[in-house]
């Protein structure tokens, strides 16, 4: 399969304020496939919307290459590539009415006015706004803007739709329903979706597969498990969902389990596959991993947050180090503050990196 | 909380404060109604012949001499308002396509010595009008130039551009980039994306500052008086000079009237901001 987009070795570079240099985008290599939904996460400054912006046209690469179905489109200005993008601020033309904002690319086209017309009613309805298209921006909700916005940019049809943190100014609620249509939508219209955003939930939701970003690079790309159960690297587990590390001591084979420790004294079982005694690794549990049980890690409660479905613990090691958090579904006995429990897992569920 | 002595008292000096502000143009409605010809200071009676008589149209009986004299100035006057049109239309035109220019050059694009560029075009605003009079004339004489109408034109256009570009400047800083760059990202191509988001976005801005640059032109005594030439000189010109040989009554009806167009472009102006535009 060859992919739709293929960018190879892009870089670009930002001279800050006190005259230095930033490298925004340091070598990136990515493909996305003709009917993927790919998102790329990270902090802010990581890089992420310059790539975005890099596919749109609206940043020039100092280095590297975008192909769009084979064909180099790194020299050709915004308006000539076939791509369309949903802009943070939505970016709606406030004198036109919601119609001609979402007819806008076919009107420039010079596209027959009963064409028009029918493309635009049908671009409304995709995204649930059939009526709406005599009104003016500024008399629609933040959501319905957001689908006037996305009708915009879709009537076009593109192979390939940019989303730059379209969600962000919406609230949770009205982001969680956006976030199951614009999946249901993507999957429908066939194509594929680029999407940036700093929230993991939203990411994790969403993607095909999910592009983690820091500093200019390419932390770990993967489907939303890949990234969830098996990062690469501490950055990666600790930006995606909630995380516990122990850099641990193996200190002896048992079988199938290695028994590790940490500095502070707490011992967990690990996979034994490929460790050896006297390694430094560190093991990464989430806080489903975790359980209430008889025997186990020994600690002292110090916070209980309950969450209707789940209960939220932190719990104090006995033998010292960072506090574990533990989300469990076990409500029957809520442990109350200051109470000693035992926290048991499964060795199997624990997932190791070599660095320390 | 409220204390109704100080209430009366903030009252009180509005009123005293909008009385300051509009007395004088309230008195020159009023007098621009007196029938007495020679002292306006004393009310003789309601007329109409002021007005009447700025179109030629006065059944005053006088003799023939002074009707002609009459008529003759007041084809001059009509002749100052037409050449104030004339003046301010062309200034207006000129100032707005420049100033806008400018403003969207300015904000949208990185270009050596800009910060300078910025400083030199508020330059002209905050020179004292007689500087720019002198300074204007010499360069006319110098170049050769005979003082006409286009004189006065170019004199206006100099600082009048400064004006718009201030005003188109701030609705350009508030204008979201992401709206051109939607515009490109949909195909169209930077003049489509000017003439269909851009301007469209911007125009508040430019009525305001054209109908700014009208006002201001019509209006300017000081650098018009440097620059016209003795043939053709604009209103304000013209009724400076009719004042220096003694205010006749006609020049309050003319000023009842300047008020009256006044207060109707700026009503206009005020309507244009207020239509909502995003």
């Amino acid at each position: 399969m060859t992919a739709l987009l293929e960018i190879r070795g892009a870089r670009r570079e930002f001279v800050t304020p006190e005259g230095g240099r930033l490298a925004a985008l340091d070598g990136v290599d990515l493909d996305v496939g003709a009917n993927e939904f790919v998102t790329l996460l990270g902090p802010s400054g990581c890089g992420k919307t310059t790539l975005l912006r890099a596919v749109s046209g609206f940043e020039t690469l100092d280095g590297g290459t975008i192909r769009l179905d084979g064909a180099d489109i790194a020299a050709l200005p915004p308006f000539r590539r076939p791509v369309n993008t949903v802009f943070q601020s939505y970016a709606l033309f406030g004198h036109m009415t919601v119609a001609r904002n979402v007819g806008y690319a076919l009107e420039v086209q010079g596209v027959p006015r009963a064409t028009y017309e029918a493309e635009v009613a049908a671009a409304l309805e995709k995204v649930g706004l059939s009526g709406l298209g005599g009104r003016k921006p500024s008399q629609l909700s933040g959501g319905q803007r957001q689908r006037v916005a996305l009708a915009r940019a879709i009537i076009a049809k593109p192979r390939l739709l940019l989303l730059d943190e379209p969600l962000s100014a919406l609230d949770r609620n009205l982001r969680q329903q956006m976030q199951i249509e614009l999946k249901a939508l993507q999957h429908r219209l066939g194509i594929a979706f680029v999407f940036v955003t700093h929230d993991q939930e939203e990411a994790l939701t969403m993607s095909d597969r999910i592009v983690v970003m820091r500093a200019g690079r390419i932390e770990q790309i993967g489907t939303p498990r890949d990234i969830y159960r098996q990062p690469k690297n501490r950055f990666v587990a600790e930006f995606i969902g909630e995380t516990n590390l122990f850099p641990v001591l193996v200190e002896r084979i048992e079988g199938a389990t290695a028994l590790a420790r940490t500095d502070a004294g707490v011992v967990l079982a690990i996979p034994a596959e490929g460790r050896r005694a006297g390694e430094r690794v560190t093991a990464i549990l989430r806080p489903t991993d975790l359980a209430l049980a008889g025997e186990g890690i020994r600690g002292t409660v110090t916070r209980a947050v309950y969450l209707g479905a789940d209960l939220h613990l932190f719990v104090q090691p006995a033998a010292g180090g960072p506090e574990i958090s533990v989300t469990t579904r076990d409500v029957a006995s809520l442990p109350a503050t200051g109470e000693t429990v035992h926290l048991a897992h499964d060795p199997a569920r624990v997932h190791l990196l070599a660095e320390a | 909380m409220r204390n109704p002595l100080g209430w009366a008292a903030l009252t009180l000096f509005s009123l005293l404060f909008f009385a300051f502000i509009y007395a004088p143009l309230f008195v020159i409605v009023g007098y621009s109604f007196n029938a007495n010809p020679v002292n306006m200071m004393i009310w003789e009676g309601f007329t109409l012949d002021w007005y009447t008589g700025l179109f030629g149209l006065t059944e005053r009986s006088m003799d023939a001499n002074s009707r002609a004299a009459y008529i003759e100035s007041t084809d001059q006057m009509l002749a100052a308002l037409r050449n104030s049109l004339f003046v301010a239309v062309f200034t207006t035109t000129i100032a707005t396509v420049m100033g806008t220019a400018t403003a969207i050059a300015l904000a949208r694009f990185r270009f050596r010595g800009r910060r300078l560029y910025d400083g030199f075009l508020m330059l002209p605003m905050m020179m004292p009008d007689i500087v720019l009079g002198i300074g204007l004339l010499i360069f006319f004489v110098t170049l050769g130039m005979q003082l006409s109408l286009l004189t006065i034109i170019i004199g206006h256009c100099t600082f009048l551009t400064s004006y718009v570009f201030i005003i188109v400047q701030a609705r350009m800083a508030g204008l979201d980039p992401a709206l051109e760059e939607a515009s490109a990202d949909l195909g169209a191509s930077e003049w489509v994306t000017l003439r269909k988001v851009l301007l469209p976005q911007l125009a508040p801005g430019i009525m305001g500052g054209a109908l700014l640059a009208f006002v201001i032109s019509m209006d300017d005594l000081v650098i018009t008086y440097f620059v016209s030439g003795t043939g053709d000189t604009t209103l304000p010109v013209f009724i400076f000079g009719m004042i220096r040989r003694g205010v006749k009554p006609e020049i309050n009806a003319i000023a009842t009237l300047l008020i009256l167009a006044s207060v109707a472009i700026a009503a206009l102006g005020l309507w244009l901001r207020s239509r909502k535009t995003d």
